[in-house]
């Protein structure tokens, strides 16, 4: 036994990683059927109201799935991974692995990098999902959307739970830690949106990376907001260290 | 030679004080009792020596590996989904990973959860609960043990096994712990310290404190009629009161312990007394302590 045992544990040994991934499998597989016949289920709704819904696109499937994943999905791998990261949430939990634990980096790494991990495999699952039926239903798409695309938004997901972590020597409770780091995520593409010039170097762009590729962008487009990202994850996670060594149990 | 020793050790949270000019000295291989009423700052005082919280100002000083020393809370918590051996084997690979993993059956067993290793914690009772937060506290054999509040959840049974394992573990190291159940402290500890709001009112051999600060009595039992003896025993000059503590019993207390033994003998005898028993009134702490913190 020992800390990545127990966060792999935390994980299979409750239905935390049936929620991670329902949350994402349950819009891969639902966007590109919503896509392909929105169109049908409209003209059948009947009525005196005519609905005219766009063309499926493989592009539009990729999007919507982007769309609920990184909202309801995130949601959940926010509060699923808060429940680990926010370790100060119980006190006596806290006194446990606080008073064993030699280094502040020694108890937090397992839990974010299980985290991190298990809520990119969950986005990446959801991600191959919907791009076999929107490759099945609508039309083909870059083969690169998954792989390529797929890691950059496994990268911003990393990095929200790196905002996440830091958000958890912030405040003790789940809620609290959960609150503040959708709080961050959340303003982040209103500040790009404000400041255009900044938008590329936000990690939030990479968000929309598997669309723009699966619409013809060029990967390399989005280096600049992976390279922000790549160098902020380690940033965030030594100030959560900081903030959660420097913190009254 | 000092394990643990704080100097002028304060710690406040806002205006309120929590510990106030605190210098506490727990000797190598003594079984120290932190007694207090609730409130008194027991919690926050191992927490500062457990590393939890930072004192306000003053020193601490732990002569000891941090990874010898073992901290246990008082209401020990863990995540309901492990088993009690996982529990337990967590706490041995963090404290010393190179560690026997039998060293996790050998605690297991003698808190006597030995039967329910492999059952997850989450239906186990707050007693259960307090006894495997002591497996997890003593596997990595700590040179220093210190429990906050150890029997506090438990059965009268329960507190016996617990008192006599912490007597049993300070044969191989220095146990500091801290209770609000004076009698607990009495069975177990060599040295006491009393805080009360915060302060350290007393601290020393736990004899010595029971010698210093009671006043010698004796209980004299004997057969209606019972005022007699009460009025001969009063009119001896090393009696201080005499009081009826009722079944027939008076309550001497006295000013000379030798008068006193020559003297009570023979006021029994003048007063044709019926005797059934004569004995000096055991010191307790909890008389101590009321008069020390009251």
């Amino acid at each position: 036994m020992n800390l990545w045992r127990l966060e792999r544990l935390r994980l299979l040994r409750t239905p935390r990683w049936v929620a991670l991934l329902a949350s994402y499998l349950v819009f891969g597989v639902g966007m590109p059927l919503l896509t392909r016949y929105q169109q049908a289920l409209f003209r059948n709704l009947g009525g005196e109201v005519r609905v005219i819904a766009p063309e499926p696109t493989p592009t539009r499937s990729i999007a919507a799935y982007l769309s609920n994943a990184m909202q309801v999905g995130l949601l959940v791998s926010v509060l699923v991974a808060a429940g680990s990261l926010a370790f100060d949430a119980k006190p006596e939990l806290a006194a446990f692995l606080r008073t064993r634990s030699t280094s502040m980096w020694r108890l937090l790494l397992p839990k974010y990098a299980t985290s991190a991990v298990a809520v990119a495999a969950a986005y990446l699952a959801g991600l191959a999902t919907a791009w076999i039926g929107t490759v099945a239903l609508i039309g083909s798409t870059p083969l690169a959307t998954v792989p390529v695309g797929g890691g950059y938004g496994a990268l911003y997901l990393g990095f929200a739970i790196a905002v996440l972590a830091l958000a958890a020597g912030l405040a003790r409770s789940v809620i609290g830690a959960g609150g503040i780091a959708l709080a961050v995520l959340i303003a982040m593409p209103i500040v790009g949106q404000v400041l255009p010039w900044l938008e590329p170097w936000l990690p939030s762009t990479l968000v929309g990376a598997p669309t723009a590729i699966a619409d013809g962008a060029s990967a390399g487009s989005f280096l600049r907001a992976a390279g922000v990202t790549a160098v902020a994850v380690p940033t965030v996670l030594w100030a959560a260290v900081r903030l959660l060594a420097r913190r009254e149990v | 030679m000092a394990l643990i020793q704080t100097s002028s050790l304060r710690k406040t949270y806002g205006a309120t004080v929590a510990l106030d000019d605190v210098d506490l000295r727990v000797e190598a291989g003594s079984i120290y009792g932190l007694v207090g009423p609730n409130g008194a700052g027991k919690s926050t005082l191992i927490g500062i020596l457990g590393g939890l919280r930072r004192a306000s100002s003053g020193e601490v000083r732990v002569d000891v590996d941090r990874r010898r020393m073992a901290v246990m809370p008082d209401t020990p918590l863990f995540d309901p989904w492990l088993t009690a051996r996982e529990v337990v084997d967590l706490a041995r690979a963090m404290v010393d990973p190179v560690l026997s993993e039998e060293e996790v059956e050998r605690s297991l067993a003698l808190v006597g959860l030995a039967d329910v290793a492999g059952r997850r914690v989450g239906g186990f009772s707050r007693g259960m609960l307090q006894r495997l937060g002591i497996a997890a506290t003593i596997v990595a054999r700590p040179e220093l043990l210190v429990l906050d509040e150890p029997a506090a959840a438990l059965d009268p049974l329960g507190r016996y096994e617990v008192l006599e394992l912490v007597r049993r573990l300070s044969r191989q190291g220095t146990v500091l712990f801290s209770s609000h159940i004076l009698a607990d402290v009495q069975r177990v500890c060599d040295t006491v310290g009393v805080l009360r709001e915060g302060r350290l009112l007393y601290q020393g051999p736990l004899e010595a404190l029971l010698t210093e600060r009671t006043r010698p009595a004796y209980l004299v039992r004997v057969r209606p009629p019972i005022e007699p003896v009460a009025e001969a025993l009063a009119s001896q000059a090393w009696a201080r009161t005499v009081e009826d503590a009722g079944h027939g019993v008076l309550r001497v207390e006295v000013s000379s312990v030798p008068d006193a033994e020559r003297g009570i003998a023979a006021v029994l005898a003048r007063t044709d007394a019926r005797l059934v028993s004569v004995e000096p009134e055991a010191a307790d702490l909890e008389s101590v302590f009321l008069e020390l913190t009251t």
